[in-house]
């Protein structure tokens, strides 16, 4: 009967972050890791297994439903994969090593500054849809950094070139490293990267972050494998509640764009991120 | 531009299969935990706990396919699993063809790399770490 109520704990939990995740843009993991080790007793090991296999689910359940409309810029998603799975590799390499020296306390504090520093992109985004014009430098050409797509909501064809792609390829490195570290898909981190520094409009970085994920996590989940941090029964009810979850949530999405429920959203990272750090310095719990 | 169109219809279909399948397998794999009351050796409890130690390190991956074989629901789950992490992968496979078919060498360049980090992870690291 335990193990039945357990169970069914991790399917709310898990559906109840793929929810959350898709209505704010953050993958599932920002929410789930945090619930699982700080109030379900999941060691962080298998919790941050389980959330970056999910991580997998949703981008690429969210991934067939974008090739579809087309805004997904492969070739910019496929040239900054090189760095974030690199990254991806280093991080959870990192990961291992912390974990071996019994420093899981470091993890934890470093969950919390990444859910906190989320809270100020949550504010800051979508301040423009379109990006300001910049002009194209060396590397627009080399890499070809333009598409165009159709905007739905603005009716109109968006042409757009990237720039700075030295810079997206060291954010997205360091994107990379987040994600194979915390078992997360950093999509807010990739968002900044194509978004800020390559000057890309919104909703090619979104789409092109979410391809983007479902490569660097499977990169990260092969290491997280080989060491034991997935535990079966956790990994597969939460890919599972994620996907489930994330799937409600783009349903219920078109209805739900004010600002209360953004920051309602923002203070649950608040309260999640600074929970995550004290558990880390060893004062709660 | 009509081969485009064609390829991300692959591409489409390679997520939407990947997962469906790996979703079923999961599913079927607890269904089977749920009726024989555990999986393989080891009893629900010891599967069914925040401190288990079943995990893919105990787990050894060449015997996940005998497992399957006999129907274990634990090896069901993990195949899924592997089903997941494999649906990206083969996504830059296709993406490789998509860019050699356009003739675009630059990345299909780019492209490889992808591929060979995904490989290096997968295949190489564990036999460095070893």
């Amino acid at each position: 009967m335990m193990e039945l109520i357990y169970f069914a704990l991790l399917a709310i939990a898990s559906i109840i972050s793929g929810f959350l995740g898709s209505l704010v843009g953050l993958g599932g993991g920002t929410f789930l890791v945090p619930i699982y080790t700080l109030y379900l007793g999941v060691p962080i090991i298998y919790a941050t297994g389980a959330s970056l296999i999910s991580t997998i689910a949703t981008s690429s359940g969210a991934g067939s439903a974008y090739v579809k409309d087309r805004i997904t810029n492969v070739k910019i998603g496929m040239g900054l994969e090189i760095a974030t799975s690199g990254g991806a590799i280093v991080g959870s390499l990192i990961a291992a090593w912390v974990y071996s020296h019994h420093l899981a306390s470091i993890i934890y504090i470093v969950f919390g500054i990444v859910l906190l520093i989320q809270i100020y992109f949550q504010l800051e985004r979508s301040k423009f849809e379109i990006p300001k014009e910049s002009k194209p430098d060396i590397t627009t050409k080399i890499f070809k950094l333009h598409g165009e797509y159709y905007d739905q909501a603005l009716n109109q064809h968006v042409k757009y070139y990237g720039v700075r792609w030295w810079l997206g390829e060291i954010i997205m490195f360091g994107a990379g490293l987040i994600s194979g570290l915390l078992g997360i898909g950093s999509g807010a981190l990739k968002v900044l990267g194509m978004d800020w520094a390559m000057n890309l409009p919104m909703k090619v970085s979104t789409t092109t972050s979410n391809f983007m994920i479902g490569v660097t996590a499977a990169t990260g989940s092969s290491i997280y494998w080989m060491y034991g941090y997935i535990q079966p029964i956790i990994a597969g009810i939460t890919a599972l509640g994620v996907l489930l979850g994330a799937f409600a949530g783009t349903k219920v999405l078109p209805g739900m764009k004010n600002k209360t429920i953004r920051y309602v959203f923002t203070f649950i990272l608040l309260f999640l991120g600074v929970e995550m750090i004290l558990r880390g310095l060893g004062i709660i719990r | 531009m009509i081969k485009m169109v064609e390829f991300e219809d692959v591409i489409g279909w390679t997520l939407r299969i990947g997962v469906i399948i790996s979703a079923i397998l999961i599913i079927f794999g607890f269904a089977l935990i749920l009726i024989h009351n555990g999986g393989g050796p080891y009893t629900l409890n010891q599967l069914v706990n925040p401190q288990s130690n079943v995990n893919t390190k105990t787990i050894k991956f060449s015997t996940i396919y005998s497992g399957v074989e006999s129907l274990n629901g634990v090896d069901i789950i993990l195949l899924g699993l592997i089903i997941l992490i494999a649906t990206p992968v083969l996504r830059v496979f296709i993406g490789i063809l998509q860019f050699v078919r356009e003739k675009d060498y630059l990345y299909t360049i780019i492209t490889i790399i992808v591929f060979f980090n995904l490989m290096f992870a997968i295949f190489i690291i564990p036999q460095i770490i070893k």
